[in-house]
């Protein structure tokens, strides 16, 4: 065998043998310890009761999408749960001064965090969606050109229109005061689009549930749970939590409640 | 002699796709594109003058994290093109003396530099501590970057005088600390306003030897209801009398404060257990019945947010008109009142929440509408009629 199949062999078998022990050692990877997770016996849950849906306080206790999302997983491991309500500035420092063990506060996925935090998958995506009526959905950027598009003055809506301009032919803006303006202009026939975002388009759904739409996300922004990087016990056993809630349909009905 | 060179070429391409010179390479670009950046030159350019009519108006910058110094150029430019006149900016401890007695001021030498180029006054506020100043943990629990430990109070207090020194033309307004009445601003200890004014006295001490001609600002209080033994901080006018009990008066210039608008307008009617823009006027009262009318008040952060979701926000067009309002109602009724700073100005980065939307700039320089009025209101342009339409009518 000549000398450069030789090296050649000996790399494939490096990156087998690497491969290998990679896999080996996550399918032996122990269950999630739940007393190292929670050593406390106790979930203590971080949040932000100041964004409602998804949490709110009124004086007595903390309420929405999130502490009952957060119930769910708390009741998927079998522990009970605490809230802690905290400013969004000390949201992280309470997570990793270990105040509480979990953040769920209707959180974006932050990567300049991933140092200190580890994200679950995402339970939730707000991002801005371009609405049109259903028989009439207008092709992502190309389709816009010309067209009478509603958004809320000022809002990210607007921002984003500009983005979508400068790659496109401009459009007829029609700017207003609210986003439900921006929708009521679309039902109403005034505009041939809107862009608002998805817990937007929900909310008014539910009060115009005959009105049927086409939308497509023109941005992403997921919403996740966060765990201290070192707690990675507390993390997997969230994430898991999350996922059966997701396959078993709790998640969707836990949205449609407040959503 | 072109035959040579097929020759030469073939046995150079057969070395590179040997794998071992082909793992040599990939390791060699590997590791000169993780490490090598090219060296930025921004130019300084001209020295600029601010051009504008109504010489309160500053606004709360976060340059300290900005990695590339020709956003920090642009965000200084943006600012004095607003019409500011001054810019609250964060000097943090943690991050100019990283070991005891070793500083590394590169990043505020360049803050400091353009903002100075531009015609921009600095208010440097201080505070986060570095890891050497305090312990690890305290009570079981790994200490936060605002805990500041009694024992390294003396240390704060050198630092803020270096600063002083470093600076003595372009600095001459100091904050001491930031709302050290929330408990997560004291490092989530219950807030202490006498331990507060023992910080306070040692850094007036220090500031005016280093440089005689600067102001040092007590504060800034942030407007809270909390009461009492609150775990998460003390009500921003208790605080203040607990200061005065302390013997504050002889340790500060002036006073800073935060005042919000939250879901209010502008000239709503101070409450004291409401937060609005107006609140502040209490605080004043306190520093008046003190025997301190003579020291103004410096008010660090204000503004409204319109984030679409926080119960704390407003719409965008309520943020625009409530702001000007701010700046006009400040301008014709606060005599006392030197500068009225928007927070903030720009982030570096998005931090993926509400405080988003308190900036006038987006991280990526998209100048949101109230960049546009506040500008028109500085620099006495017209002002642009409403930007929105009438809600739309079933016909």
């Amino acid at each position: 065998m000549s000398k450069r199949a030789r090296l050649g062999l000996s790399l494939a078998l490096l990156v087998i043998s690497m491969s290998s022990l990679f896999l080996f050692a996550s399918w032996t990877e122990r269950p999630a310890d739940i007393a190292k997770a929670f050593p406390r016996g106790i979930i203590v849950v971080g949040v932000d009761a100041s964004v409602p849906p998804f949490a709110s306080d009124d004086g007595q206790a903390v309420y929405g999408l999130d502490i009952d999302l957060a119930n769910a997983i708390a009741r998927h491991i079998n522990l009970p749960i605490r809230f802690l309500n905290i400013g969004y500035y000390g949201l992280y420092d309470a997570l990793i001064s270990g105040e509480v063990d979990i953040l769920i506060s209707a959180l974006r996925v932050e990567e300049a965090r991933m140092d200190d935090v580890r994200y679950t998958r995402h339970y939730f995506d707000n991002g801005l969606l371009l609405v049109t009526p259903a028989d009439k959905a207008i092709a992502l950027l190309d389709g816009l050109a010309g067209q009478k598009v509603a958004y809320e003055f000022g809002s990210g809506a607007d921002t984003e229109l500009r983005v979508l301009e400068d790659k496109n032919d401009p459009v007829t803006r029609l700017p207003y005061e609210l986003p439900t303006y921006a929708l009521d202009s679309l039902r109403l026939e005034y505009a041939d689009a809107a862009i608002v975002d998805a817990i937007t388009l929900r909310l008014y759904q539910r009060r115009f549930a005959d009105w049927r739409t086409a939308q497509s996300y023109l941005t992403r922004d997921h919403y996740a749970i966060a765990a201290r990087r070192d707690n990675r016990d507390a993390w997997r056993l969230v994430d898991g939590a999350l996922a059966a809630l997701k396959e078993n349909g709790e998640l969707d009905k836990i949205i449609a409640l407040w959503l | 002699m072109l035959n040579s060179f097929r020759y030469k070429s073939r046995r150079f391409f057969k070395l590179l796709t040997r794998p071992g010179w082909l793992l040599l390479l990939t390791t060699v670009y590997m590791v000169f594109s993780t490490t090598w950046s090219p060296v930025e030159y921004v130019e300084l350019g001209e020295a600029q003058v601010v051009q504008t009519t109504k010489p309160q108006v500053c606004v709360h910058t976060l340059l300290e994290n900005e990695v590339q110094e020709r956003k920090i150029k642009r965000s200084l430019e943006l600012v004095r093109e607003m019409g500011a006149t001054t810019i609250v900016q964060f000097f943090p401890w943690a991050y100019f003396e990283p070991g005891d007695d070793q500083y590394n001021w590169t990043q505020a030498d360049i803050i400091v530099r353009h903002a100075k180029n531009q015609g921009l006054r600095i208010i440097a506020r201080l505070g986060l501590v570095p890891d050497w100043a305090r312990p690890a943990t305290s009570e079981g629990r790994a200490t936060t970057l605002n805990y500041l430990p009694e024992a390294s109070f003396d240390d704060f207090a050198q630092y803020a005088s270096q600063l002083a020194a470093r600076y003595p033309e372009e600095i001459r307004h100091f904050i001491i600390w930031n709302e050290p009445n929330l408990s997560f601003e004291w490092g989530y200890r219950p807030v202490d306003p006498a331990a507060y004014v023992r910080l306070l006295g040692l850094s007036y001490r220090a500031i005016k030897e280093a440089n005689p001609q600067a102001l040092v600002l007590a504060g800034a209080l942030a407007p809270t209801n909390e009461v009492q033994g609150s775990p998460a901080g003390l009500n921003e006018n208790i605080y203040l009398r607990e200061m005065y009990s302390s013997g504050a008066a002889p340790h500060f210039d002036a006073l800073a404060v935060h005042s919000y608008g939250s879901t209010e307008p502008a000239d709503a009617e101070p409450s004291a257990d409401r937060l609005n823009f107006r609140r502040v006027e209490f605080l004043r009262q306190i520093m008046v019945e003190a025997g301190d009318a003579a020291k103004p008040v410096f008010i660090t952060e204000s503004g409204w947010n319109d984030h679409p979701r926080w119960t704390g926000a407003v719409r965008p067009s309520q943020r625009l008109q409530y702001t000007i309002k701010a700046f006009e109602f400040a301008q014709s009724n606060w005599n006392w009142a030197q500068q009225l700073c928007i927070w903030a100005f720009r982030y570096p980065a998005p931090l993926n929440g509400y405080p988003d939307n308190f900036t006038l700039v987006s991280p990526e320089f998209d100048l949101k509408p109230i960049y546009y009025a506040i500008q028109d209101y500085a620099r006495g342009w017209e002002r642009s009629p409403s930007g929105w339409l009438p809600p739309p009518e079933a016909s």
